[in-house]
């Protein structure tokens, strides 16, 4: 095997392999004479086929296998003799004809790729970092269980003798017509409806509004188109009697409401709440502790970047956006609005750049102490994701059986997190009680922040697509 | 000698490969190559003569001599009822020492 290097620059490396055609029909018969005992050939008893015919028959398709896999072991080797590693997969271009090989020359291929950069990681015992911490409080606490009690509210009857206003509950019997005919499902009786809930066509709840106990009344409304087929466009008469007026009150904060929700008194609910709320508070903390290493990692280290990997992370993160753009409007940040395609782009940019470098930088860090993705947390993961879709658990699995690539997508945010925790451990970090506006408010530079929060939206639905295409797989 | 020793018959190229229906490549066809012979499918109705004549005017080779067997088709049974692979003439053909023919290449 012969290597020349034809490229070296920056980080872009090109060689020139020849392997001589001897090597090669080595491989061949060998290949072909461990084939030949189980080919079958009419006129001849199985394996009996004589070793020329074999070759005429499956030469062709044993040479291409034969040619990938030196192409794949002669390039490893180049590349491992020089101390090389490739950041991007390495581009093969063969020189020669195929058939040429076939009739004896030498295989001549040339091979392009990026080598992974030099990375010097800095001392890592050396990060200093601050790990917020925020301890649950009381009102904090209370805050929530009112939010709970609002949602569990109850109706009772008002008791003073008055008009029907928008948020109260109605209890009425209605008959619905169409020219003079019923149909079906305009008909019903003590159904409680909450004004101003939009739960009936529109005008409906609004007719009712100032109708008191009793009262008996004739709503006119129209379907609005859209609407079930025999229906949409139709004017519908309903005549309808208020059988009783209800208001909603919240629920009250007491042992009741606790059993309501699966605890055993008020207090243990409180509890509850507060335990939920300290874990919020230290995942809030962790992700803003890991937000600030990775920002140090990022400002520490200078080197290199695979061009090619910044630009499939830009095109990733650039489609999104366009399919963002184009699918839901409302859901793109404010600021970037305004801005001009090539602004935008150069925002992405950015972006890919620093999510290169720190992958890069995080994949070294893993490399160099070891750290690897056991199969027991892989499981885990598998689980966890599994738990999001309730209900359909089996077939998550079942989708994560089928298709090792999605495990593989799953196996490197695992990693980046054993990274970070590693990172974490090695470094200096130093605790300090905070408050809660201090722990989502960002102390670094605007610009700094700005990149953050475009980033992480961005990161959001690319989960949340994958997971509708996953639905869509377990669908099919 | 057979009553066809001494004659000789002349064939058009499209004759030639009427009297040539296939290569016949069997174990027993790859042993006997051995001793410089081939053989090939052929009509029922093609001759000694015709054999020869087809063989050397499209491989370009000299022919010593031809050897013919008519090979009987098999009976074969398909849901039940019998049906019968037709008959087809082998044909031998020893090469003059020196000539070859590859007769996996197709003409």
């Amino acid at each position: 095997m012969e290597v020349t290097e034809t490229t070296n620059e920056g980080l872009k490396r090109e060689f020139k392999i020849v392997v001589p055609a001897a090597d090669i029909e080595a491989k061949m018969s060998s290949r072909l004479a461990a084939i030949a005992p189980t080919v079958r050939m009419p006129g001849f008893r199985p394996g009996k086929v004589p070793p020329k015919l074999v070759r005429k028959t499956y030469g062709k398709a044993i040479l291409s296998e034969v040619l990938e896999q030196t192409v794949n072991e002669s390039t490893e080797a180049a590349m491992t003799e020089r101390g090389l590693r490739a950041a991007t997969q390495p581009q093969v271009d063969l020189v020669g004809e195929v058939d040429a090989i076939e009739e004896g020359s030498d295989l001549e291929y040339t091979v392009a790729f990026e080598r992974f950069p030099e990375i010097e990681i800095m001392d890592l015992a050396s990060v200093k970092l601050e790990r917020l911490t925020v301890p649950a409080d009381d009102a904090r606490v209370d805050e929530a269980l009112d939010r709970l009690a609002q949602n569990y509210k109850e109706s009772k009857p008002v008791e003073t003798k008055r008009k029907a206003k928008t948020g109260d509950i109605t209890v009425i019997d209605f008959t619905g017509t169409i020219d003079g005919e019923e149909f079906a499902g305009g008909t019903a009786e003590g159904y409680s409806l909450e004004l101003g809930s939009g739960a009936f066509i529109p005008g409906f709840e609004d007719q009712l509004v100032g109708a008191s106990v009793g009262d008996q009344l004739q709503i006119a409304v129209t379907f609005p188109e859209g609407y079930a087929e025999e229906l949409a466009g139709k004017d519908a008469e309903f005549a309808v009697e208020v059988k009783e007026l209800r208001e909603p009150s919240p629920a009250e904060i007491n042992d009741d409401l606790a059993k309501r929700l699966g605890a055993e008194n008020i207090g243990e609910l409180k509890g509850r709440l507060k335990e939920n709320q300290e874990a919020e508070y230290k995942n809030l903390a962790r992700m803003r502790l890991k937000r600030d290493l990775l920002d140090i990692l990022d400002k520490q280290h200078e080197f290199e970047l695979p061009e090619a990997m910044i630009d499939a992370e830009f095109e990733g993160i650039w489609n999104q956006f366009e399919h963002q753009r184009e699918h839901n409007p409302e859901q793109i940040d404010e600021d970037d609005k305004g801005k001009s395609d090539d602004e935008l782009k150069e925002g992405y940019r950015d972006i890919a750049v620093r999510r290169v470098r720190l992958g890069l930088l995080l994949s070294e860090i893993g490399r160099l102490n070891n750290i690897e993705v056991t199969s027991e947390e892989l499981n885990r993961a598998i689980a966890s994701e599994a738990q999001q879709y309730q209900g359909r658990e089996k077939e998550v699995l079942e989708f994560y059986k089928t298709n090792p690539q999605a495990v593989q997508a799953l196996q490197s945010p695992i990693i980046e997190e054993k990274v970070v925790d590693f990172v974490l451990e090695m470094a200096d970090v130093s605790d300090r009680e905070a408050t809660m506006e201090e722990l989502i408010a960002s102390p670094d530079d605007e610009a700094e922040e700005k990149k953050e929060t475009a980033a992480k939206p961005k990161k959001k639905t690319a989960s949340k697509s994958k997971a509708a295409a996953k639905k869509d797989d377990a669908d099919g | 000698m057979s009553k066809y020793s001494g004659r000789t018959v002349t064939l058009t190229k499209e004759q030639m490969y009427k009297v040539i229906s296939s290569p016949l490549i069997t174990e027993k066809s790859t042993v006997i190559t051995e001793h410089n012979q081939i053989s090939f499918k052929v009509p029922l109705s093609a001759t000694k003569p015709e054999i020869r004549a087809a063989v050397e005017g499209l491989f370009d080779v000299k022919v010593t001599s031809v050897n013919t067997l008519r090979q009987k088709g098999k009976l074969k049974r398909f849901r039940g009822q019998i049906g019968k692979r037709s008959d087809f003439k082998k044909a031998i053909v020893t090469l003059a020492e020196g000539d070859s023919i590859d007769v996996t290449t197709g003409v």
